[in-house]
């Protein structure tokens, strides 16, 4: 009978609890069924930040601001053009038209200061990552140590000036070279550490090598 | 306020503890360090000490890390000029 007074008081709201004997002597069930577990959940690491009722909006932003890596970083942008006037030498005046009439020459581009002798057509893999940059991109080299063709070289110091030349080339994709493995260990250990490699090579195509006449560059 | 830009041109390795620790004083940690000191009395006397080792300068204000590190850089050479649809 006991049991089912139990029962009845906590399945039917119009008894009273005081008709029950005390909390204590009630059974195991009968107290896990009056008493509510009282437990704080922590909001899970997945919990949006819309979900979380926030008087103050900007402090919820401000806490669950996801970790970032560094920053993607981007192919450098057009510089500003050039102002100051080009001072030619008396000696270029007088060959660059010789040497923009040759067939075919040859540029000593640096990307990044390090040189590559090239020419037009010539595929280029960079022996570093371009970040920024996708296949079909198109570059303007505008370092050059020196431009030349089979009888004449024009050498600057240490760079020549960009307005003399146009060099164009487009990104062809990137190249990977085959995993290496790094096996690292100390002398009288078994344990050997294992370290993958496998870095990542831009694909450079050398589209266009072309020397400025003197009228273009602005020289009479 | 000017300041020394000092510059460790020579290694202090096998010279003196006393020439080393002057080294070590000033921030030298090997060669091509640049640091950069108030001119003071003090720190032109370290000066002399490792005279034969150092480069200075006077310059107007010391630079940060991050500058120093953007002298050296050289200049990329490229420019993305027409970017491809993305």
């Amino acid at each position: 009978m006991l049991s089912r007074t139990i029962r009845r008081s906590i399945l039917d709201p119009k008894i009273s609890s005081s008709a029950l004997p005390p909390t204590f002597l009630l059974p195991l069930r009968a107290r896990c069924f009056n008493t509510t577990t009282q437990h704080v959940e922590t909001p899970s690491a997945g919990l949006d930040a819309s979900q979380i009722p926030s008087d103050s909006v900007a402090a919820s932003a401000e806490d669950i601001i996801k970790p970032k890596g560094p920053p993607r970083r981007k192919a450098p942008p057009a510089p500003a053009p050039i102002t100051t006037p080009l001072a030619v030498d008396s000696s270029v005046k007088e060959m660059l038209p010789l040497l923009a009439v040759q067939p075919s020459h040859y540029i000593n581009v640096h990307i990044h200061g390090k040189p590559y002798l090239v020419t037009q057509g010539d595929s280029v893999r960079l022996p570093f990552h371009m970040p920024g940059v996708i296949p079909g991109d198109i570059l303007r080299l505008n370092r050059a140590s020196s431009l030349g063709s089979r009888d004449y070289t024009l050498k600057g110091t240490p760079y020549l000036d960009e307005r003399i030349f146009e060099c164009r080339a487009t990104v062809t994709g990137t190249e990977a070279e085959p995993m290496r493995v790094k096996e690292t260990k100390k002398r009288r250990n078994r344990r050997i550490h294992t370290v993958r490699s496998k870095h990542k090579y831009t694909v450079l195509r050398i589209s266009e090598v072309k020397i400025k006449q003197l009228e273009e560059i602005g020289e009479p | 306020m000017s300041f020394f830009r000092i510059t460790l041109v020579r290694s202090g390795i096998g010279l003196t503890k006393r020439t080393q620790g002057v080294l070590k004083a000033l921030g030298l940690r090997h060669r091509m360090t640049t640091v950069f000191y108030p001119v003071t009395s003090e720190v032109a006397g370290q000066i002399m000490k490792v005279k034969e080792l150092v480069e200075v300068q006077e310059v107007d204000k010391p630079l940060t890390r991050a500058e120093l590190r953007a002298e050296r850089r050289p200049d990329p050479g490229f420019y993305l000029e027409r970017p491809a649809p993305r």
